[in-house]
């Protein structure tokens, strides 16, 4: 064999070197198990690091809201580790960050969580303390005060800025009032409306070992893990009452709407698409992934090929597949200039028309398979996002072991298929349409858009389908 | 409280620590507890002068290339705020032998995934991809160093997208303006004033002979570092490196460096900026502080994290928590190779002014830099910032961002193996004599920023294009070439 020298070539070389031979991942195998209680706990060791992740999932979160209050199951999450029968929220900050960690909790679609990180030999005094929270949360008064008052200022900057305006708007004008309209987050209005009792009643409800999951990932094994989870979790009761069933709403769009929510000095508009989508559990789940992921996924989707690299309209476009259970929400959003506003919109919509025309090639289809199937790895890598992953199964209802049949999954999905859940789901015309930004943005956008809205962003009420607050009726003048 | 679903500023927290149920290793003994391995680094310097810096770790199949050039946003031409931000991104597209945005078929097409920061000193290109493809990223990445061919139609094209990037980061974000109002606020005289992201109208007056001549003066081996991290075969990345790299020439030409000061600041000074849709009253303080690699800033880490991490943090305790005035606080150190930046700014609520949010953030750090620090809270500090490292070193590309800012900041690897215990080594009284030299004995500036007056009489000019265009731009890892 010849050794070359380690010196320089005189001639660089003027053509890239073949790839190797391909090193395949390998995907952790999550052990599942049932406690007595009902809990589930699913585990998948990643010992690189002395590094342990905790999340404990409840499988119900925003789908549970009640129509007017919008943020209940956020709210309730939040307040968690703000409070348990025996510990004030200041003693558990202290006592998650004395250990190293940051205890996180929120709610989104299908989950409300409370998740933490530390280094091994804490493992233990954090999971006890996720249980506290958990399972004795005191939802004192004056916590729900503080936690509103806070959500109503983080709402208040998000609706000065086109880009979070749009996309918190675009699900109503997707759904009106059906299941999947509201923002998880909440409204102004939900959020004043919003008392203890509900957010005890949202507890007591959902919270239960029989509707949760605890995930652990890193650096144990499965019996130490079900240790740790019946020390913890071993004596949380389930309810003799069977668990409400999941919201079954209807979660079809109203009519799509088209709106501007006129938003002055906006330093740029914010644009964003949606319509309803595929559940998790849909047979074209993989397809539709890899559908999504040629139209608006990554940096060379056919949406940021065309708006950013070839037009320079944004910094940037994306496109979601947000599959569910009972249903999901399919989203494209950007900013741009305002001047650039129609222009955007027009070029977005043809490009989802032309995913029903152009099927890939067998060079953008195998691109974009890899590219997913790489980003599916890569969050094997750490133990927070190995853990979010396991969420995503467990939250949707599909069992974990699905983690190492996806890849195989992903490969498997053809142009044809591609083509086929293009044309049976996505209709340019089923596509809501919000953009948030200088009022001038209305007219071009009305020559190919004549329903077109404009709501001034002081009229903006997120509780209504049609986006727009009621103005008290004019006094009739009296004499 | 802390949402998940919240991407945050900053923010937190304090000690009294509660007992948990099940009683862990004592605090103190925490860093000792845990072990965060050393990165096994191996480093060598071509003949050309580029530096390699590789460190293995064979737990997946991926590897991370990154090269850092020792250029960034203080470097930009007089009269091109935001150049060296701009020209990263023209290191996408097309050189003698790559097409326009082939990176992207080398790197996210096969699974991987690039990317690119410009901070106010350095540049850095940083991928990720699974293993057989390292060969052909090596010889990419010096493709790109040596024979980048941008042309007009790419310029334009790139150029409008990093327009779009100062939009939607300045103008449209109701406190970018804030931040970027920091560095021209709080220098006089460092470039560092200028920021890194540009403005509209400076960035519209750069041209493709600018880009040329930026390449050649500090694209060149003798002033960049690779940095490979992951499942390599050291013997065969040694090869491939050479190949690559190794008949790239060194310029005879010198590389230009900054050598301005910042002077000492000798006053006080307050100044009150605007924006349109300013819901909430904000308020940044502001310090010179030393360079990264002084020996006080391991202290000056410290107070940041006491103040700022966290729920349980000081600044967050007292004003997002008990008080309730502000909606988000931060305590910030970045680090620079010239003086650096203190900053602590507060997002206000409940209808305090940016005032009363100056007083309560001095007052939080005049109590630390004066009173006793309980032991109990500096070991939860200590821990924290284990963990935190623990939690970067996860990934290949995480080591090596540990090791590209080591160099950087530091001039040594080694550093990234030595921060903790300097870190660790820390002492309540390092604290605050830092605290007392760089904050509480030194000039501030403050900046307050307020929603602006309506000024519907006349029509304004058209907004983007005009508003002030005020040299820009401190994000936290600075402007990134940016994925959707």
């Amino acid at each position: 064999m010849t050794v070359l020298p380690a010196m320089p070539i005189a001639q660089p070389l003027d053509a890239l070197p073949p790839p190797g031979a391909p090193r395949p991942f390998v995907t952790p195998v999550p052990h599942v198990e049932t406690l007595d209680n009902g809990l589930r706990v699913v585990v998948a060791s990643r010992r690189t690091l002395p590094l342990v992740t905790i999340q404990l999932l409840v499988r119900s979160g925003a789908e549970t809201d009640p129509p007017a209050l919008a943020g209940l199951a956020d709210m309730t999450a939040g307040l968690l580790t703000m409070g348990t029968t025996t510990r004030s929220a200041t003693q558990i900050a202290d006592a998650a960050e004395a250990l190293g960690g940051e205890l996180g909790s929120g709610a989104g679609w299908d989950r409300s969580q409370v998740s933490l990180t530390v280094t091994r030999p804490y493992a233990a005094a954090a999971l006890a303390l996720v249980a506290d929270v958990v399972l004795h949360p005191r939802f004192a008064p004056r916590e729900l005060a503080r936690a509103r008052r806070q959500a109503q200022d983080h709402l208040a900057v998000t609706l000065g800025d086109p880009g979070s305006l749009a996309r918190l708007a675009v699900d109503r004008a997707a759904f009106g009032t059906s299941a999947f309209g509201h923002p998880a987050g909440g409204t102004p209005g939900s959020l004043a409306r919003m008392t203890r009792r509900d957010v005890v009643a949202q507890h007591q409800t959902w919270y239960r070992p029989d509707n949760a999951t605890l995930i652990l990932t890193g650096d144990l094994d499965a019996a130490g893990a079900r240790a740790l989870a019946v020390a913890a979790f071993g004596a949380w009761v389930r309810p003799a009452a069977p668990l409400p069933a999941a919201r079954t709403d209807d979660t079809r769009q109203v009519a799509p709407a088209s709106v501007v929510i006129a938003l002055p000095d906006a330093g740029q508009a914010g644009i964003a698409l949606a319509a309803p989508a595929i559940a998790r559990d849909a047979t074209d789940f993989y397809p539709g992934v890899i559908a999504n992921a040629i139209l608006g996924g990554g940096y060379s989707s056919r949406l940021n090929q065309e708006l950013r690299i070839r037009r320079g309209l944004t910094y940037g476009v994306g496109s979601s597949l947000d599959a569910r259970r009972g249903g999901g929400v399919w989203r494209i959003a950007a900013q741009t200039k305002n001047a650039s506003a129609a222009e955007f919109v027009q070029v977005t919509l043809d490009e989802v028309a032309r995913m029903s025309t152009s099927a890939p090639s067998a060079a953008e289809l195998d691109a974009r398979k890899l590219a997913v199937i790489g980003a599916v790895s890569r969050r094997y890598e750490t133990t927070a996002s190995l853990a979010g992953v396991i969420a995503g199964f467990e939250a949707t209802g599909i069992a974990p072991a699905e983690m190492t049949r996806t890849i195989a999954a992903l490969e498997a999905v053809t142009a044809d298929d591609v083509l086929a859940f293009a044309r049976t789901h996505w209709d340019p015309a089923a596509l809501a349409i919000v953009v948030a930004g200088d009022a001038a943005v209305a007219d071009p956008l009305r020559e190919r858009h004549p329903g077109l809205r404009v709501i001034a962003a002081g009229d903006l009420d997120l509780d209504r389908a049609d986006l727009t607050r009621v103005r008290p009726a004019a006094r009739p003048s009296s004499r | 409280m802390r949402r998940l679903a919240l991407l945050i500023l900053v923010s937190c927290m304090t000690a009294t620590t509660a007992a948990p149920a099940v009683s862990p290793p004592a605090p103190a003994a925490a860093a000792a507890a845990v072990a965060v391995p050393p990165l096994a680094f191996r480093e060598r310097t071509l003949a050309n002068g580029l530096r390699v810096v590789s460190v293995q770790d064979h737990s997946s199949p991926t590897v991370s290339v990154q090269v850092w050039y020792d250029v960034g946003g203080k470097d930009d031409p007089v009269g091109r705020s935001g150049f060296a931000h701009l020209f990263e991104h023209l290191m996408f597209k097309s050189t003698k032998h790559l097409a326009n945005e082939q990176f992207d078929r080398l790197t996210e097409d096969v699974g991987g995934t690039n990317n690119a920061s410009t901070r106010e000193d350095v540049t850095n290109y940083f991928a990720v991809v699974p293993s057989n493809h390292l060969e052909r990223l090596l010889w990419a990445e010096a493709e790109r160093m040596s024979n980048l061919d941008v042309n007009d139609a790419n310029f334009q094209s790139e150029r409008a997208v990093v327009q779009e990037e100062y939009r939607q980061h300045v103008l449209a974000d109701p406190y970018g303006r804030f931040f970027e109002s920091l560095a021209p606020r709080s220098y006089t005289t460092h470039p560092y004033r200028h920021g890194v992201i540009g403005n509209i109208a400076q960035l519209d007056a750069a041209s493709l002979a600018d880009v040329r001549a930026f390449h050649a003066t500090y694209y060149r081996p003798d002033n960049a570092l690779v940095i490979v991290a992951g499942d390599f075969d050291q013997a065969e990345l040694d090869r491939w490196v050479d190949r690559s790299f190794g008949a790239i020439a060194r310029p005879a030409a010198p590389i230009p460096r900054v050598d301005v000061r910042e002077p000492a600041r000798t006053r006080d000074a307050t100044y009150r900026e605007t924006g349109p849709n300013v819901p909430l009253p904000a308020v940044a303080l502001t310090w010179l502080g030393p360079p990264a690699r002084s020996a006080d800033a391991a202290a000056l880490h410290v107070a940041a994290t006491l103040l700022a991490s966290g729920d349980s943090s000081r600044l967050y305790r007292s004003l997002v928590y008990r008080q309730e005035i502000a909606q988000h606080v931060g305590f910030s150190i970045d680090p620079t190779t010239d003086a650096g930046l203190i900053v602590a700014y507060a997002i206000g609520a409940n209808g305090a002014t940016p005032a009363t949010l100056a007083a309560a953030l001095d007052a939080e750090i005049v109590k630390l830099a004066t009173r006793p620090i309980p032991a109990a809270e500096l070991a939860k500090v200590k821990l924290q910032l284990v963990t935190q490292a623990l939690e970067e070193r996860e990934t290949p590309i995480g080591k090596g961002m540990a090791i590209g800012e080591a160099v950087v900041y530091h001039g040594d690897p080694a550093f990234a193996n030595r921060d903790l215990d300097e870190l660790q080594a820390v002492s309540p009284a390092d604290v605050q004599s830092a605290l007392r030299r760089y904050v509480i004995d030194a000039k501030r500036v403050t900046v307050e920023y307020t929603q602006e007056k309506k000024r519907r009489a006349a029509p304004r000019p058209t907004r983007e294009e005009t508003a002030t265009p005020r040299p820009a731009a401190r994000a936290a890892p600075g402007p990134t070439r940016g994925k959707p």
